[in-house]
């Protein structure tokens, strides 16, 4: 090999440590948390003149030829660490874009404008960064001991870039691999359902934004470090499409896909190509390369959307090592995870103080004996000049299994939807435990104890069943950021009693044979008993079902209803929308009933029939 | 007060373009539910198209014809080749919107850089004349300025003709309300789809011609910050209403060319950028919009 093929080897190793860096954070992002940051690049950016301007001297030092802030003169790995400092910071004024509830591709829209305008800022503002001239004689790490253009001194980045490549890849994949990542992904795979089962969905996009903005940062600051320019023409808007393009193209959701992607597109097919002949008028080649990065996008979307490697399926439910042999014999599903708790003494339970203390008869809940779990106060929402729910005032009493019917557009699930927090509320007043939360976001209320479940199925599509039920679970100790970068060790006994109480779960409901398939491959029946599950693995007080009986077989409905009663007869509390007025004889009363968005009278299904405009209510309407 | 006055005129004329492409953007967005980031590069792709037949002689007023031309068939065409089959494919409403922005996104750089490699990396310039200067309440403006302005109102009525009193229009706005409802009803949703598609198209060609007729000279890649300019318009008026759209344009022409004068005209654009941020963080569903899910 002569020399200036081993420094062109070395020079794609380097970049290939960079681009994976980089792949990795976005990875994170995009592949497991379902963040489309097409603001990407300008993370990398910040790290990049971070690392310039902490290790630049002072802006005269040079003769002034370029002007910017900072200058400090600080010694390797200063630099680097800045980098990523700066890469997480600023994160965070983006999180107000992508943390509320904002569509995803307005969200995506956003970020692209945002990092549009952030290069023409800086292009124009020479006093900050030298403007669109940029930086340059950056100095590399450490080159007053040593010759950055030595062989040695080549090798060693390369060594250091790849490692820390290999760092960034034990750092997500700890995440991801997590109870953690597994709110992640469920919050990719439906954001809305996520927030009702108590996902905090601004604070777990704000730590993959901190997160990936961190990775991105470090690329930045190793990749100046080693090319020692830096300048707007580095980071157009189209530098986070070619990223994008290497984790759709290596598999969005596997990180080894991401590491395969940065290899194969930014380094194999933009580094890799810089030195071959150039034909045609200038810059004719690069333009097909942008054309060609379009292409591959867009031909994988169509062809191979998973990628090369697809996002592998956690096995879970398949072993059989159930760690507590007592907690299946116990009879209810309830008093088995009560079963798992004791198992575990410092489960979740027993540590977080938002935690619901689920059931009339433990401590916890003594305390709160009001026999009305849930009452509103003219409750309303209005859509435009619809009243949709107009000054509804109920009462929910503990222990009930109470129905709520009424014809089409009654304003039953508006009215459900408001209890639960999943829709503003225009007036009126939500009163849980004794408590006012008429204000309190949907994803708190869970966490209170107040759990829905949604009319259209709603599960997980890209998760499995097990998985599914775990991500319910509150209070795991690894389902944080902090917790999951702590390992499996740290959280692994709130795993095994989740999976414990999620095998009894399953048996009593008859899917144990579909621990593993994934939620999306379900069958519409599965998928409502998915659902209920998955509420009941929140623990909860108070459940509110949304037709749970809808487009399933009469046989499990009635099953259903059954188990339904345990849970009530247990202390659950329940209210149940429901069509199907057999299911309401047998198993619910009271019995609300709305119409035109009122409620029309309560009592046993058999006080209702008595009353005609009850009748006439659902006849006519 | 005449650097006001000079500025308004700047500011009425910008708004005129941004009407144009505005209106068509958020119109292409509510009936067919893709934000179209290629918009932009259709712009421009059109406008190139009335620059080849005004090298070849031809008045650019009738390129402008032919460049509308264009931009409705490069629309449909876009939506048959690929928005809808991608569409249909993945089905799952949140996703598809995802993967579309990611789609859109990729065929702005094919659009953008197959062109350039076309038509090389500088900018060109139409031949015209810019006519007589005519003073008109205070305005200072070029005859070619005032023709923008005409033009955009013309256009402006005849959306409000189209959505208002035709059959056309009523099918339209039928179908951004509740496509799979207007289907139902009898609506043949799949042809107002590219029907829709066809209109805003041409109106995405008028706009990139109008676009580089008032920019002076232009280049493959000019619309990228126009693009940004659009969206502004369009969130502060309210993705998906059309007479948001005309009211955002309106504000943003105004701000953006009225600080220019003010300020620094390298920042204009930032004013529009603020705009779409806060709207975006404060309000998604615009002034005029109501509530997007």
């Amino acid at each position: 090999m002569t020399t200036a093929q081993l420094y062109y080897l070395l020079n794609l190793l380097i970049y290939a440590g960079v681009d994976i860096i980089a792949c990795l954070g976005l990875s994170q992002q995009f592949g497991v948390a379902g963040l489309t940051n097409f603001g990407f690049i300008i993370f990398q950016a910040a790290g990049a003149y971070t690392a310039a301007i902490l290790s630049l001297p002072a802006a005269s030092a040079n003769g002034g030829f370029q002007s910017y802030i900072g200058g400090w003169n600080l010694p390797f790995p200063v630099p680097w660490i800045g980098a990523a400092i700066v890469g997480a910071l600023i994160a965070l004024p983006f999180t107000f874009l992508v943390g509320r509830r904002l569509r995803g591709d307005f969200a995506a829209v956003g970020l692209l404008v945002t990092a549009v305008m952030i290069n023409l800022l800086v292009t124009n503002y020479r006093p900050f960064l030298n403007g669109s001239a940029g930086l340059s004689l950056v100095p590399a790490p450490l080159q007053g001991k040593y010759n950055p253009q030595g062989a040695g001194y080549q090798w060693a980045y390369a060594v250091a870039a790849l490692l820390l490549a290999a760092g960034a890849f034990w750092l997500v994949q700890r995440v991801t691999e997590s109870p953690y990542g597994r709110s992640l992904r469920a919050m990719r795979d439906n954001d809305i359902v996520a927030d009702s089962l108590g996902k905090s969905l601004f604070a777990q996009r704000t730590s993959v934004l901190v997160l990936g903005g961190a990775l991105a940062g470090l690329s930045g600051g190793v990749l100046v470090g080693y090319i020692t320019t830096w300048s707007p023409g580095a980071w157009g808007y189209a530098e986070t499409i070619v990223l994008f393009a290497a984790v759709i193209i290596g598999g969005a959701g596997n990180h080894r896909g991401a590491i395969l992607g940065a290899i194969l597109v930014p380094v194999g097919f933009e580094e890799a190509t810089r030195y071959l002949p150039a034909f045609g008028p200038p810059g004719f080649v690069d333009d097909l390369q942008w054309v060609a990065i379009g292409l591959l996008v867009v031909i994988f979307l169509w062809f191979r959307p998973q990628g090369i490697l697809p996002e592998r399926r956690r096995i879970i439910g398949a072993t059989n090592n159930i760690p507590n042999e007592d907690v299946v014999s116990l009879p209810g599903p309830l008093r088995a995870s009560r079963g798992a708790m004791a198992a575990s003494p410092d489960g979740p339970a027993a540590r977080t103080s938002m935690q619901p203390a689920p059931f009339a008869g433990s401590p916890a809940a003594a305390a709160r004996n009001d026999p009305v779990v849930l009452r509103t106060v003219d409750l309303t929402r209005d859509f435009g000049g619809v009243h949709a729910v107009a000054a509804v005032s109920i009462e929910v009493r503990r222990g009930t299994l109470t129905g709520l019917i009424g014809p089409n557009g009654a304003g039953k699930s508006t009215l459900l939807g408001m209890l639960a927090g999943t829709i503003p509320v225009t007036s009126g007043q939500v009163i849980y435990q004794g408590n006012d939360v008429t204000h309190v976001p949907a994803y708190r209320r869970a966490r209170l104890g107040l759990v829905r479940t949604f009319q259209l199925a709603s599960e997980f599509k890209r998760l499995t069943v097990m998985e599914n039920l775990l991500s319910a679970v509150p209070g795991n100790r690894g389902d944080s950021l902090a917790g999951s970068l702590r390992g499996r060790r740290y959280w692994r006994r709130d795993e095994d009693a989740a999976i414990a109480r999620a095998r009894v779960l399953l048996e009593r409901f008859g899917l144990s044979g579909y621990a593993d398939t994934y939620g999306g491959d379900l069958s519409g029946g599965q998928r409502r008993l998915t659902e209920i599950m998955r509420a009941l693995m929140t623990e909860p007080t108070m459940l509110l079902l949304d037709e749970p009986m809808a487009g399933v077989h009469p046989r499990l409905a009635r099953q259903i209803g059954a188990q339904l009663l345990d849970l009530c007869a247990e202390g659950m509390t329940i209210l149940m929308v429901e069509h199907e007025l057999a299911i309401m004889d047998e198993f619910c009363d009271p019995v609300i009933m709305m119409a035109e968005g009122a409620v029309l009278a309560t009592g046993t299904m058999t006080d209702l029939r008595a009353r005609t405009e009850v009748v006439e209510a659902y006849l006519v309407g | 007060m005449s650097l006001f006055l000079a500025s308004l005129g700047f500011g009425l004329v910008t708004a005129a373009v941004l009407a144009i492409a505005a209106v068509g953007f958020t119109m292409q967005f509510a009936v067919t539910d893709v934000l179209n980031l290629a918009y932009g590069a259709v712009m421009i792709a059109s406008a190139f198209v009335a620059y080849a037949l005004n090298q070849a002689g031809v008045n650019v007023w009738i390129g402008l014809l032919a460049a509308a031309a264009a931009g409705a068939v490069g629309s449909v065409l876009l939506n048959q080749g690929i928005y809808t089959p991608f569409q249909r494919r993945i089905g799952d409403a949140a996703r598809s919107r995802i993967t579309l922005v990611i789609v859109s996104l990729g065929m702005t750089l094919i659009i953008e850089f197959g062109l350039q490699a076309i038509v090389g990396g500088t900018s060109v310039s139409y031949t015209m004349s810019q006519g007589p200067t005519v003073r008109a309440g205070g305005l200072v403006l070029t005859a070619v300025q005032f023709v923008i302005i005409g033009l955009a109102v013309v256009v402006m009525a005849a959306v409000h003709g189209l959505l208002r009193y035709t059959k056309l229009g009523k099918a339209m706005r039928a179908t951004s309300a509740n496509r799979s409802l207007a289907r139902n009803c009898g609506i043949r949703t799949g042809r107002i789809v590219t029907v829709t598609w066809a209109v805003t198209g041409a109106l995405c060609g008028i706009a990139g011609t109008v676009f580089a007729i008032n920019n002076g000279s232009f280049g493959a890649t000019s619309a990228d910050l126009f693009l940004v300019v659009i969206l502004a318009a369009v969130f502060l008026g309210g993705p998906g209403s059309a007479y948001g759209a005309m009211l955002g344009a309106l504000i943003i022409g105004l701000a953006t060319e009225i600080s220019a004068a003010y300020i620094t005209p390298s920042y204009k654009d930032v004013i529009a950028f603020a705009v779409l941020l806060i709207m975006l963080a404060v309000r998604p569903s615009g002034l005029l919009g109501t509530a997007v899910s």
